[in-house]
């Protein structure tokens, strides 16, 4: 049974349809890559998961239970189960980087003080940043800020994780550090779906990749199948010019 | 010029000064607190409700900056009466002075709602903060950091500018004590001599205490000096 099962999602701006009907699962523990062009929508298929871009037909099953988008109420099932991490951080800037990970786990879920304090401490020590708690984000550099953000996602203890080009908007020399981060959570059994352009990374860590143009799935599969051989035109003339680096 | 100072008769009274004073800063910070209220509102209206409420919030904004702070609290003061509405002076003072304050504030938080970063709502929706959330934890943080230093220098300006226009409908702050104890012994210009000093003070202080309160709260580095 797949942990997380997405059939036929389709979603729209405006009048412009960007997902035209994506469908793709992945076990627990897995890590998905979505891989693709600019514009394929592999950052809004994460977006719709989250409940950001609304979806209008098809569905999402997390553990054989189907997610309601239909209303800012009903999508909290949604966003308890998946948290986030954004190409930008989006940290809150007016806090520390101990409230930015306390603060939803001790005003939105209520949980209690000392174990949201243990746990953002244990978190902080996973990403390598256990002296910056009482940092303010603009302290730290960019790759910092996204370590942040990938422990404030975990402080919600989501069953997947969901990376939109975290380190798109990094220096070439900070890259490394978040990736050896998010190679700790995969060590770690996290069951995650990654957009990336890091190709080395994704073949690293990726049980499946996904590759997508233009709103729709083109091919899918190991990473050594579409890397080394893909099957598709699409396929071959993208990877033929990302793999060259 | 041969004028003598003599500065022992203000000194004698120098106590109704200080009641006058303490007036002027209560009426001070009555006056910004419920106009920053009114423009908290206004502006989340301004920035998302529909068109006829804005309309009604842009009418509101438009005829209180363009016109005197001193017409609208004579309209409250002897406007009015006419129609049977009688408050005394003091709260029309107070009334007018807040709804004078509501207008430039609304201006003024207006430019902090449009700042306010979408990413970071956009986080807060996704670790499943609702809207009321959002607004106490980033929305209004935010525009509070990004427009401090411009609502600290409006409390200057309603403390000073603002409460003086009082003396002129009878209520005894600082001008007005002023004006009331000097027409008594005619010591006009000693009087107003300590009362500019006394004002200055009165800013000086209100100024440090705003400062230390930005940088307590908001991390804003402001310059007292």
């Amino acid at each position: 049974m797949a942990h997380l099962a997405v059939s036929d999602v389709r979603a729209k701006y405006g009048s412009l349809e960007v997902l035209k009907g994506i469908s793709f699962s992945i076990e627990k523990g897995e890590i998905a890559a979505l891989v693709g062009p600019s514009g394929s929508g592999k950052s809004t298929v994460l977006r719709a998961l989250m409940g950001l871009t609304p979806i209008t037909e098809g569905s999402v099953e997390i553990a054989s239970e189907r997610m309601n988008y239909s209303s800012a109420k009903e999508v909290r099932a949604a966003r308890d189960r998946m948290a986030i991490v954004f190409q930008a951080y989006n940290l809150f800037q007016n806090m520390t980087v101990m409230q930015n990970l306390t603060l939803a786990p001790l005003k939105i879920k209520k949980w209690p003080k000392a174990e949201v304090e243990a746990e953002a401490r244990r978190l902080l020590g996973l990403v390598g940043l256990s002296d910056k708690a009482d940092a303010y984000s603009d302290q730290l550099s960019g790759g910092q800020q996204q370590r942040v953000a990938l422990a404030r996602g975990l402080a919600l203890k989501p069953q997947i994780l969901l990376l939109d080009e975290v380190t798109s908007a990094l220096d070439p020399e900070l890259v490394g550090e978040v990736l050896d981060a998010i190679g700790k959570l995969a060590a770690e059994g996290m069951t995650m779906v990654i957009v990336s352009h890091e190709m080395g990374f994704v073949r690293e860590v990726a049980d499946k990749v996904v590759f997508m143009d233009a709103g729709q799935i083109v091919e899918s599969g190991a990473p050594a199948e579409i890397f080394d051989a893909p099957k598709t035109d699409r396929a071959r003339d993208f990877f033929s010019k990302v793999l060259r680096h | 010029m041969n004028y003598r100072f003599q500065f022992g008769v203000v000194w004698d009274n120098f106590h109704e000064l200080l009641e006058g004073a303490w007036l002027t800063f209560q009426l001070g910070v009555f006056a910004f607190a419920g106009g920053a209220l009114i423009g908290l509102f206004c502006a989340a209206v301004k920035t998302y409700a529909p068109r006829p409420f804005r309309f009604i919030v842009d009418a509101y904004v438009v005829f209180i900056t363009n016109t005197p702070a001193l017409i609208q609290i004579y309209f409250l003061y002897f406007g009015l009466p006419e129609v049977g509405l009688r408050w005394s002076n003091e709260a029309c003072l107070l009334i007018g002075l807040t709804l004078n304050a509501g207008a430039y504030l609304t201006l003024i938080l207006r430019a902090g709602f449009i700042s306010a970063r979408i990413t970071e709502i956009e986080a807060g929706q996704t670790l499943g903060m609702s809207l009321l959330q959002q607004v106490r934890y980033i929305i209004v943080p935010h525009i509070a950091k990004a427009v401090y230093p411009a609502l600290a220098n409006f409390f200057i300006v309603v403390l000073v500018m603002g409460t003086s226009v009082g003396a002129l409908i009878g209520v005894d702050e600082l001008t007005g004590q002023a004006i009331n104890l000097s027409s008594v012994n005619y010591r006009w210009l000693e009087y107003f001599t300590v009362v500019a000093g006394m004002y200055v003070v009165l800013t000086f202080i209100a100024s440090i205490g705003l400062a230390l309160l930005g940088q307590w709260a908001f991390r804003v580095k402001a310059r007292i000096f």
